[in-house]
C-alpha cells in the first residue's frame, strides 16, 4: 500500500509545552483520513509541520514521497486549507483566486479558467467581479475552500473544515470531499466532530496532549472497542423482566433505554451470550429485541482520551 | 511564474489600482505647481499697499522715501502707492486712523521733524507682521535719512542718489562641473522638496508594507501564503513590489517634470515663473542616479524595518506606537535640515550622511546643496546597502516567526528569541 504521507516520530517543542510528541503516522493513497483530538490535542501543529509552515524539532516527513523541508516544490501539489481562514479583503473575489492559484504554479489564463468554473460550481457567479469584503461569511468560505482545490492537488489538507460551516455549507464540503477521493486524491482532514469523522473518513488516528492514542481503519478500530454493550426489547411492558433484568448477575450495569421501552446493559466479561439468551427465552414476555451496541467514535474517543484530557484549549501562543 | 513574482505582481496591481495611488500621484505635480505658478501669479509676490505719508522731516527725506518704495526691488516684493498728506501728526491722526479703520488706507508713514537726529520712522498700518513691507520700509527712510545727512554736508540729490545707490546680489552654485544656473532659493528649494519627498516616500511606503504585512498576518492569509511559498521570499516579493509602485510613481512624476522643463519657456512667459526655478530641476545625471540609490537602498531598510514591525505586533495601533523606533533616525535628519544645509561638508552633514539610517535622506539633501566628494557618496552607498542586506536578513528571521504567531503582542525577549530561533 502506498502512501500519501508518512510522518515518523515527528516532535514540536515551545518554549513551555510539547505540541506535538513523537508522533507517527501513515496516511494511505485514495484515502479519506480523519485526525482527531480535543483541543489543543496538536493537530493543527502537526499539519503545519507537514506542510513545513512551522519546523519540525525531529522526525522525518515524506508527503508524497518527498520531504518538504528539503523540497518546498513538492508543496505545489498539495491543497490546505487553514483552521483559521483568511483572505483578501479589497480584492475581488476571481483575482484573489487567480492569485492563489499561481501561487501553486498554475499558470494565469488556465487560472482564470478554472476560477470561472469553481466559481459557477460553487454558485459564487453572481460575485465574481465583487470584493471579498462584499461578501457574507459562508461564501468567503467557499471561495477559500476554491482556492485550496483550484490547482488540483494530489493532497487535500483540510484543517477543521467543518467549524463555522452551516449545514448547506457542510453538505457541500462533504461532496467536494468525496468527489476528490473518487477522482483519486487522498484527504487528510483534523476535527473535533466526530460525526463527520465517522461519515467521512476510512481512517483515523486519535491523538491527546501531542500523542497518538490510536489509529487505523475506522472498521478495525470499531471491531477493537467493540465492547459488552447490549441493548433488550421486549413486546410490552412487564415487571417480572424488569425485575429479571435489574437482577441478573450476567450484567455488570443495566439501564433504561431513553425512551423507556427496553434496556442497556453491559455484560460481565466472559459471559456467553448464549446464556444470556436462554434465560430472556424463558421470560414470561415475548423478546423483540437483543443486540450488540456499535460504539460510537465519540465513545471510542470519550473512553480513550479520557475525561481528563478534554481539558480547555491552551492559548495559541507563538509558534517557532 | 515564480512565487516570488506572484507575490511581487499582486502587490503593485493591488496598489496601483487604487483611488489613492492615482489621487497622489496627481496632486503631488499639482501642488509643485501651485508653488511655483501662485506667487508669480498673484503679481509681485505681497501685493499692493496704500500708504500715507505725513512729513515734517527736512526737505528730501520725503521725496527720496517715496521714490525709494514706487520702484520695487525684485518682481516678488510688494508695491507701494503713496499719498502724501499736509498737516502736522497731531492734526491727522485721529482722521488716518479711522482712514485705516475704514480700509480706505493700509497704513501711514510718520517722518517725524528731528528723525535726523532720532533716528526713527513711525509706521502705523491694519497688519504689521509682513516682514517684506517693514523691510522695505526701513530701508527707504534710512536711505532717505541717509541721502538728507548727506545733504546736510553740502552735496545735491543727484550726486547722493548716485553715492547711495544699493548694490544687487546674484547668486549661483559652483559644482564639481563648473558653475550653474539656480540662485541659492531654487537650489535650498529643491534640496528641501527632494528630502522631503524620500522622507514622505519611505515613511508612506514603509507603512504600507507594514499594513500589508499587518493583513496578511491578522487576516490569517499568511498562513496560506507560507504553505505556498517561503517567508524570506514573501518579503522580499512584497517589498520590492511596494518598492516598484514607489518607482512608478517617481518615474510619473520624472515625465511631468520633463514636460514643465520642455515647456520652460513657454511657462516662463505664460505664468511669469523665474527661469532660475527650471535651470535648479535640472538635476545632474550622476547626482539623480545617486539620489534614486539612495532612495532605493533606504526604502530596502526601513521597508525591512517596517515588515519586521508590522509581523511582531498584533494590531494596526501597536504598530502606531511602536514606529517611532522606526522613524527616529529619519526624523533626526529633518530636524537638522537647516544646519546640514548651511555646511553641507561640515562635520554634523559628513557624520549624518554616512549613518546608514540617517545617509537615505541627509545624502540627497547635501547632494541638492552642494557637490559631495565621490569617495564620501559611495562610501555612504556601500554603508548603506550592507547595513540594508543586514537589517532586511535579521528582519526576515522576525517576519518568518511574526507572521504566524497570533495572540499576546510579544515581549522584546521573545522577538530576539526569534531571531535565534529561525
Amino acid at each position: 500500500m502506498s502512501h500519501a504521507l508518512l510522518i515518523e516520530n515527528i516532535s514540536k517543542r515551545y518554549a513551555g509545552h510539547t505540541a506535538v510528541d513523537n508522533l507517527s503516522l501513515a496516511v494511505p493513497t485514495g484515502s479519506i483520513y480523519g485526525i482527531l483530538g480535543p483541543n489543543g490535542a496538536g493537530k493543527s501543529s502537526t499539519l503545519r509541520m507537514v506542510l513545513n509552515i512551522i519546523v519540525r524539532d525531529e522526525g522525518r516527513v515524506s508527503l508524497l514521497g518527498h520531504d518538504p523541508e528539503a523540497d518546498r516544490s513538492i508543496l505545489r501539489r498539495v491543497g490546505y486549507l487553514p483552521e483559521e481562514r483568511g483572505l483578501y479583503k479589497k480584492m475581488n473575489v476571481r483575482d484573489v483566486i487567480v492569485f492563489f492559484a499561481q501561487l501553486k504554479g498554475v499558470a494565469a489564463r488556465d487560472a482564470r479558467r478554472e476560477a470561472d468554473r469553481w466559481i459557477d460550481k460553487m454558485g459564487l457567479g453572481e460575485w465574481r467581479n465583487g470584493k471579498v469584503e462584499t461578501l457574507s461569511k459562508g461564501m468567503q468560505q467557499k471561495v477559500q475552500f476554491i482556492t485550496t482545490v483550484l490547482h488540483d492537488p494530489d493532497l487535500l489538507v483540510l484543517d477543521e473544515p467543518f467549524s463555522g460551516l452551516d449545514p448547506v455549507n457542510q453538505e457541500v464540503l462533504r461532496d467536494t470531499v468525496l468527489e476528490a477521493k473518487q477522482a483519486g486524491k487522498t484527504v487528510i482532514f483534523s476535527t473535533h466532530g466526530m460525526e463527520q469523522a465517522e461519515q467521512l473518513c476510512e481512517y483515523v488516528c486519535i491523538i491527546a496532549s501531542g500523542r497518538k492514542v490510536l489509529d487505523g481503519s475506522l472498521r478495525e478500530i470499531r471491531r477493537a472497542n467493540l465492547g459488552n454493550r447490549y441493548t433488550i426489547e421486549f413486546d410490552h411492558p412487564c415487571e417480572a423482566a424488569d425485575r429479571w433484568v435489574r437482577g441478573s448477575r450476567a450484567f455488570i450495569w443495566a439501564e433504561r433505554d431513553g425512551d423507556g421501552d427496553g434496556w442497556r446493559v453491559e455484560l460481565q466479561p466472559g459471559t456467553d451470550t448464549r446464556d444470556v439468551l436462554k434465560a430472556l427465552a424463558d421470560l414470561d414476555v415475548p423478546l423483540t429485541r437483543f443486540a450488540r451496541v456499535q460504539p460510537s467514535l465519540h465513545e471510542i474517543f470519550v473512553q480513550r482520551v479520557g475525561e481528563a484530557a478534554i481539558a480547555h484549549r491552551r492559548p495559541e501562543t507563538a509558534h517557532v | 511564474m515564480s512565487e516570488t513574482l506572484v507575490i511581487l505582481k499582486r502587490e503593485f496591481l493591488e496598489r496601483v489600482r487604487t483611488k489613492s495611488f492615482v489621487i497622489s500621484t496627481l496632486l503631488f505635480p499639482l501642488f509643485m505647481a501651485a508653488m511655483l505658478l501662485l506667487p508669480a501669479q498673484s503679481g509681485g509676490g505681497g501685493g499692493d499697499r496704500d500708504l500715507v505719508l505725513v512729513d515734517e522731516a527736512p526737505a528730501g527725506v520725503g521725496d527720496y522715501l517715496i521714490t525709494t518704495l514706487s520702484t520695487p526691488a525684485s518682481e516678488d516684493a510688494p508695491s507701494y502707492r503713496i499719498e502724501r498728506v499736509p498737516g502736522r501728526m497731531e492734526e491727522v491722526r485721529d482722521e488716518l486712523a479711522r482712514r485705516v479703520q475704514a480700509r480706505e488706507i493700509d497704513g501711514y508713514i510718520y517722518l517725524p521733524p528731528d528723525i535726523l537726529d532720532r533716528n526713527e520712522v513711525v509706521y502705523r498700518a491694519r497688519n504689521i507682521a509682513n516682514f517684506d513691507v517693514l523691510r522695505d520700509i526701513r530701508r527707504a527712510a534710512s536711505q532717505g535719512v541717509q541721502a538728507a545727512r548727506l545733504m546736510r554736508e553740502g552735496l545735491n540729490l543727484g550726486q547722493v542718489m548716485a553715492l547711495v545707490r544699493p548694490v544687487d546680489m546674484q547668486t549661483a552654485r559652483i559644482t564639481s562641473r563648473g558653475e550653474e544656473g539656480g540662485d541659492a532659493d531654487s537650489t535650498f528649494a529643491v534640496a528641501f522638496v527632494v528630502a522631503f519627498l524620500i522622507y514622505f516616500m519611505l515613511i508612506f511606503y514603509g507603512m504600507n508594507v507594514m499594513r500589508s504585512v499587518l493583513e496578511e498576518k491578522t487576516s490569517r492569509i499568511a498562513e496560506v501564503l507560507v504553505s505556498s511559498v517561503d517567508a524570506t521570499r514573501l518579503m522580499l516579493g512584497k517589498i520590492v513590489g511596494v518598492a516598484c509602485v514607489a518607482l512608478f510613481q517617481v518615474g510619473i512624476w520624472a515625465v511631468f517634470v520633463a514636460i514643465a522643463l520642455s515647456q520652460s519657456d513657454l511657462i516662463t512667459r505664460r505664468f511669469g515663473v523665474p527661469p532660475e526655478a527650471f535651470s535648479a530641476m535640472r538635476v545632474d545625471p550622476w547626482v539623480g542616479a545617486s539620489l534614486l540609490t539612495f532612495f532605493l537602498l533606504g526604502f530596502f531598510l526601513y521597508a525591512a524595518l517596517y515588515a519586521a514591525l508590522g509581523a511582531a505586533v498584533t494590531s494596526e495601533q501597536e504598530a502606531q506606537q511602536l514606529q517611532v523606533v522606526v522613524l527616529l533616525p529619519l526624523i533626526v535628519p529633518i530636524m537638522l535640515m537647516t544646519r546640514i544645509a548651511g555646511e553641507p561638508l561640515g562635520t554634523l552633514a559628513t557624520v549624518l550622511g554616512m549613518v546608514p539610517f540617517s545617509s537615505p535622506l541627509s545624502m540627497p539633501f547635501r547632494m541638492a546643496a552642494t557637490s559631495i566628494p565621490t569617495a564620501q557618496v559611495v562610501g555612504s552607498l556601500l554603508l548603506l546597502a550592507a547595513t540594508a542586506l543586514f537589517v532586511t536578513w535579521i528582519a526576515g528571521k522576525i517576519y518568518r516567526v511574526g507572521i504566524l504567531s497570533t495572540g499576546k503582542r510579544p515581549t522584546l525577549r521573545e522577538v530576539g528569541h526569534w531571531m535565534r530561533a529561525a
